[in-house]
C-alpha cells in the first residue's frame, strides 16, 4: 500500500534524528536517575511531566498562556496593521517613501529590547507597556516586508497594466496586491513570531498580571526548574506552531510564484 | 602532435530507475572514435546524448557495457578526458586566468602559468586574464571554458552543446574558432548538439541518435574539405541526409541555408 | 545627480525636523511633564555629562566586550556546526531535527538555566550571547554550503579536485555570501541580547545604566541610552557590511544571487 511505503520512507529518512532524541532522553534520564547533578539543577523527566499535568489541569497554564496570547493579540494587531499601512503607503508612493523611509530606517536600528526601559517609564508596568512593546516589535518587520513586497512586483507586470490602461484601483487589486502577497504573509509570520518572543521578554521585565513569561521567571526565582522546563517547552511549542501555520500559508501562496520561473 | 586517444564504446546500456520504474536511456550504443577525429552527436532533446557524454566523462557511472580509452576501462573522471559544459561553469569568484588554471595541479609555478597564458591566447582572449567571468560576454566565457578544458592536454575533449547558450551570430563565429582550435591542438573532439548545421560544419562524422531509448541510428561521414561552405551543394546534400533521419527533410533538393 | 540627492535629503529631513520642533515646543510649553519627555537640550546635556564623567565609556566598554566575546564564540561554534552539517550529510541527518527543535525556543527561554548553571556574572552573559549568535550563523552557513550548485561541484570532480581543494576553491567562496549574512544577523542578535541580558541581570553595562535610570525616572538618561544603543548597533552593522564588500567584491557586479 502506498501509505505503508510512505511510512517506511519517513522512518528510513528520519531514523537518525530519532536516535539523537532518544540518546538525549536516555542521557537526561540517566543523569537524573544517578543524581550526577543535583535535582535542583536538572529535574528528572518524570517530575517535569508530573508538573506539566499539574499546571495544565489546575488551569494555571491556561490562564498564563491566555494572558500572554491576549496581549499579543492586541499588540500584534496594532503593530501589524500600522506596519502594513505605512509599508503600503511607502511602497505605492515615492514621496511617502522619501519622507518616511529615512526616519523608519533610523528608528529601526534600535534593538527592540532597548525600548523596554523607555516604555516602562512612559507606560508603567501594566498591560499597556507590554502591548506597546509588542506593537513596536510587530511594526518593523511588517513595514519592511510590505514595502519590499510591493516594490518587488516586477516592472514588466506594471507595464502590461499600463498597456491595457488599468486604473489605479484595478492595478492595485489585480497586480500589486497578489504580487506582494507572499512577502506580506512573510512579514506577518515574522511579526507574529517576534510578538511571541517579545511578550515573554516584556513579561520578564515587568512582572505583573501573570503571563507565561512571568510564570517562567517566578519559577526560576523559586528554583522550580521543573516548572521552568514546562514553560520553556510551552513557549517553544507556540513559537513552532506560529511558524508552521504561517509557513504553510506562505508556501501555498508561493506556489504560483515558483511556477512562473 | 600525434596523440593516442581512441575511444571505444561497446554495447553500452544505461538505465535510470526510481520506485521500481526503469527507464532505459541508452540501448546498445556502439561507437569507436579515432584519435584526432571531430565527431558530432546529433539528436533531439531527451534522446540520451547528454547522458552518453556524461558517462564518457565519468560523471555518471553504473552502466552495462564497456567504455574504453586506449583499451583501458574508465574509473570516474580524469584529466585525460576534458569537458566543456553548456553553461560555461566558470567560477565567478576567480579571474579568467585562475579559472583556466583550474585543471593544473600546481597553477603557480612558471611552467603552469606559461601554459595558462598560451591557452588564453589560443582561444582569443589575450588581455582578459585578470577579468572576472561576469565581465565577459557569453561567447567569451565559453571560450575561457574551452581553454580551461584544454590546458592539461586531455586526450579527448567532450563538448556538451557548448554553443547552445549563445545567440546565432556569435555561434557562427564560434564555429570558426572551434575549428581553428581543433586544428591547432590536434585533439579528439566529441560534440553533442542539436544544431545540424553546426554538426556538419565541424565534424568528420555525424552520429545520429534516436530517442527513447537512446541508440545510434546512423553514422554519416562528412568527407568535405575544410573550411566548409554552408551553402555548398555537398553540404546541403549531407544536411538533407541527416534531416531525413528526423523526418524533417524537404521535397525540393535545394533550400536556402544560412 | 546632485540636485536629486539634495531633494532626497530635504525630504528625509522634513519629518525628523518637524518632530524635533514639536518636541521642543511641547516641552517648553510644558504640555508634557519633564519626567515623561525631557526637553532636547536636557538630553544633550545628559549625554555630555555622561561622556565627561566616563560613565558612558566605561559601561559601553563592558557591553561591547561582552558582545565581542559572545559573538566570536557563537559565530565560531555556529560556523563549525553549520559547516559540519553542510559537508557531511550524515551529521546533518543526525543533528538537524534536534537543532530545529532547539531553535524554536526563543532565546529568552535559555535564561533560567544559564543563570542557574553559570550565575549572573560575565560567563553567563557571554554564553547567552553566544547561543543567540550561534543559531543564525549555523543556519546560514548550512544554507550556503548546501546551496552550492551541483554544476560547480561537477567541475571540481571533472578536474579531480581532492576534498580539501574543493572546499577551498569551490564550496567556501560560493557559500561565503550566505555565511556573511549569517554573521550580520548574528551580530545584530548579539547586540540585542547583551542589552536584554543586562536589563535582567547585571551590575554594569549600558543596559544596566538604563535600568537604573528608569527606576529613578531619569528619562533623559534612558533616551540617551536608546540612542547610543541604536547608533552602536548601526555602526557595527556597517563595519560588517564593509567587510562583506571587501570579501565579496566579485558578487556585486554580478548582481544579487
Amino acid at each position: 500500500m502506498v501509505i505503508a511505503e510512505k511510512i517506511k520512507g519517513f522512518i528510513a529518512g528520519n531514523y537518525r534524528g530519532f536516535i539523537t532524541f532518544l540518546s538525549l532522553f536516555i542521557l537526561w534520564s540517566g543523569v537524573t536517575h544517578y543524581q550526577l547533578l543535583s535535582p535542583e539543577s536538572l529535574p528528572a523527566p518524570q517530575v517535569v511531566t508530573a508538573t506539566f499535568k499539574e499546571v495544565f489541569s489546575s488551569g494555571l497554564l491556561g490562564k498564563s498562556l491566555g494572558m500572554s496570547l491576549s496581549r499579543i493579540a492586541r499588540g500584534f494587531l496594532i503593530g501589524c496593521s500600522l506596519g502594513f499601512l505605512v509599508g503600503a503607503a511607502m511602497g505605492v508612493s515615492r514621496s511617502a517613501e522619501r519622507l518616511l523611509a529615512p526616519l523608519i530606517n533610523a528608528v529601526r536600528q534600535v534593538p527592540i529590547i532597548g525600548w523596554i526601559p523607555l516604555i516602562i517609564v512612559w507606560c508603567g508596568i501594566a498591560d499597556m507597556s507590554k502591548i506597546t512593546f509588542i506593537a513596536i516589535g510587530a511594526f518593523f518587520p511588517m513595514v519592511v516586508n510590505t514595502f519590499d513586497g510591493i516594490r518587488s512586483v516586477p516592472h514588466g507586470y506594471l507595464e502590461v497594466a499600463r498597456v491595457f490602461e488599468y486604473g489605479r484601483l484595478r492595478l492595485l487589486r489585480s497586480i500589486v496586491v497578489p504580487g506582494a502577497l507572499p512577502a506580506i504573509v512573510s512579514g506577518i509570520r515574522l511579526s507574529l513570531g517576534a510578538s511571541w518572543m517579545l511578550v515573554v521578554w516584556s513579561e520578564i521585565n515587568t512582572r505583573s498580571d501573570f503571563g507565561i513569561g512571568d510564570m517562567l521567571w517566578s519559577a526560576r526565582e523559586s528554583s522550580k526548574m521543573d516548572l521552568v522546563i514546562v514553560c520553556i517547552v510551552v513557549i517553544g511549542a507556540v513559537a513552532f506552531s506560529i511558524n508552521e501555520l504561517l509557513g504553510q500559508i506562505e508556501s501555498r501562496l508561493q506556489g504560483w510564484k515558483r511556477s512562473c520561473r | 602532435m600525434n596523440k593516442v586517444g581512441t575511444l571505444e564504446v561497446n554495447n553500452l546500456n544505461k538505465r535510470f530507475g526510481s520506485l521500481g520504474q526503469d527507464v532505459k536511456v541508452l540501448d546498445d550504443v556502439n561507437l569507436t572514435v579515432k584519435p584526432g577525429e571531430f565527431i558530432s552527436i546529433v539528436g533531439q532533446s531527451g534522446c540520451g546524448k547528454t547522458t552518453f557524454l556524461r558517462l564518457v566523462v565519468g560523471l555518471e557511472s553504473d552502466y552495462e557495457g564497456d567504455i574504453l580509452l586506449d583499451g583501458k576501462k574508465l574509473n570516474g573522471p580524469d584529466l585525460k578526458r576534458g569537458v566543456v559544459f553548456q553553461d560555461h561553469r566558470l567560477l565567478p569568484w576567480l579571474t579568467i586566468e585562475k579559472n583556466v588554471g583550474m585543471g593544473l595541479k600546481n597553477s603557480s609555478d612558471r611552467e603552469a602559468r606559461k601554459s595558462v597564458l598560451e591557452h588564453i591566447e589560443l582561444v582569443g582572449l589575450k588581455g582578459y586574464e585578470k577579468h572576472y567571468p561576469h565581465q565577459l560576454s557569453g561567447g567569451m566565457s565559453q571560450r575561457a571554458a574551452i581553454a580551461r578544458a584544454l590546458v592539461n592536454r586531455p586526450k579527448i575533449l567532450m563538448l556538451d552543446e557548448p554553443l547552445g547558450a549563445l545567440d546565432a551570430l556569435t555561434r557562427m563565429y564560434m564555429h570558426q574558432e572551434l575549428e581553428r582550435i581543433w586544428k591547432k591542438e590536434g585533439i579528439t573532439m566529441i560534440m553533442v548538439t542539436h544544431d545540424v548545421d553546426e554538426a556538419i560544419f565541424l565534424s568528420d562524422r555525424v552520429v545520429i541518435m534516436s530517442s527513447r531509448p537512446g541508440t545510434i541510428r546512423k553514422i554519416i561521414p562528412v568527407p568535405l574539405a575544410r573550411p566548409r561552405d554552408r551553402a555548398g551543394t555537398d553540404f546541403l546534400r549531407i544536411k538533407e541526409e541527416v534531416l531525413k533521419e528526423f523526418h524533417l527533410h524537404t521535397e525540393t533538393p535545394f533550400s536556402y541555408a544560412i | 545627480m546632485k540636485l536629486e540627492q539634495l531633494k532626497n535629503l530635504t525630504f528625509a529631513l522634513i519629518i525628523p525636523l518637524v518632530l524635533l520642533i514639536a518636541w521642543d515646543v511641547a516641552t517648553r510649553l510644558e504640555l508634557v511633564s519633564a519626567q515623561l519627555l525631557p526637553p532636547p537640550r536636557m538630553l544633550f546635556e545628559s549625554w555630555l555629562e555622561m561622556q565627561r564623567n566616563g560613565e558612558l565609556r566605561d559601561n559601553m566598554e563592558v557591553s561591547l566586550l561582552r558582545v565581542v566575546l559572545g559573538f566570536l564564540l557563537g559565530a565560531g561554534v555556529g560556523f563549525l556546526l553549520g559547516a559540519a552539517m553542510g559537508v557531511w550529510r550524515e551529521v546533518e541527518l543526525y543533528l538537524s531535527p534536534l537543532f530545529n527543535c532547539v531553535r524554536q525556543v526563543p532565546i529568552v527561554g535559555w535564561l533560567p538555566f544559564l543563570i542557574l548553571w553559570l550565575g549572573i556574572d560575565e560567563l553567563f552573559k557571554v554564553v547567552f550571547i553566544a547561543v543567540g549568535t550561534l543559531i543564525p550563523v549555523s543556519v546560514k552557513t548550512l544554507e550556503g554550503i548546501k546551496g552550492v550548485p551541483a554544476s560547480y561541484l561537477e567541475v571540481a570532480r571533472v578536474f579531480r579536485f581532492g576534498w580539501a581543494r574543493t572546499l577551498r576553491t569551490v564550496i567556501i567562496p560560493c557559500a561565503l555570501p550566505s555565511i556573511v549574512t549569517g554573521l550580520r544577523l548574528g551580530l545584530s542578535e548579539a547586540w540585542m541580547l547583551v542589552v536584554g541580558a543586562e536589563l535582567v541581570a547585571a551590575s554594569a553595562g549600558i543596559g544596566n545604566v538604563m535600568t537604573i535610570a528608569r527606576r529613578l525616572f531619569q528619562t533623559d538618561v534612558v533616551l540617551v541610552g536608546v540612542i547610543v544603543i541604536a547608533v552602536t548597533g548601526y555602526l557595527m552593522d556597517r563595519l560588517l557590511g564593509l567587510l562583506e564588500l571587501r570579501l565579496l567584491g566579485w558578487r556585486r557586479a554580478n548582481g544579487a544571487h
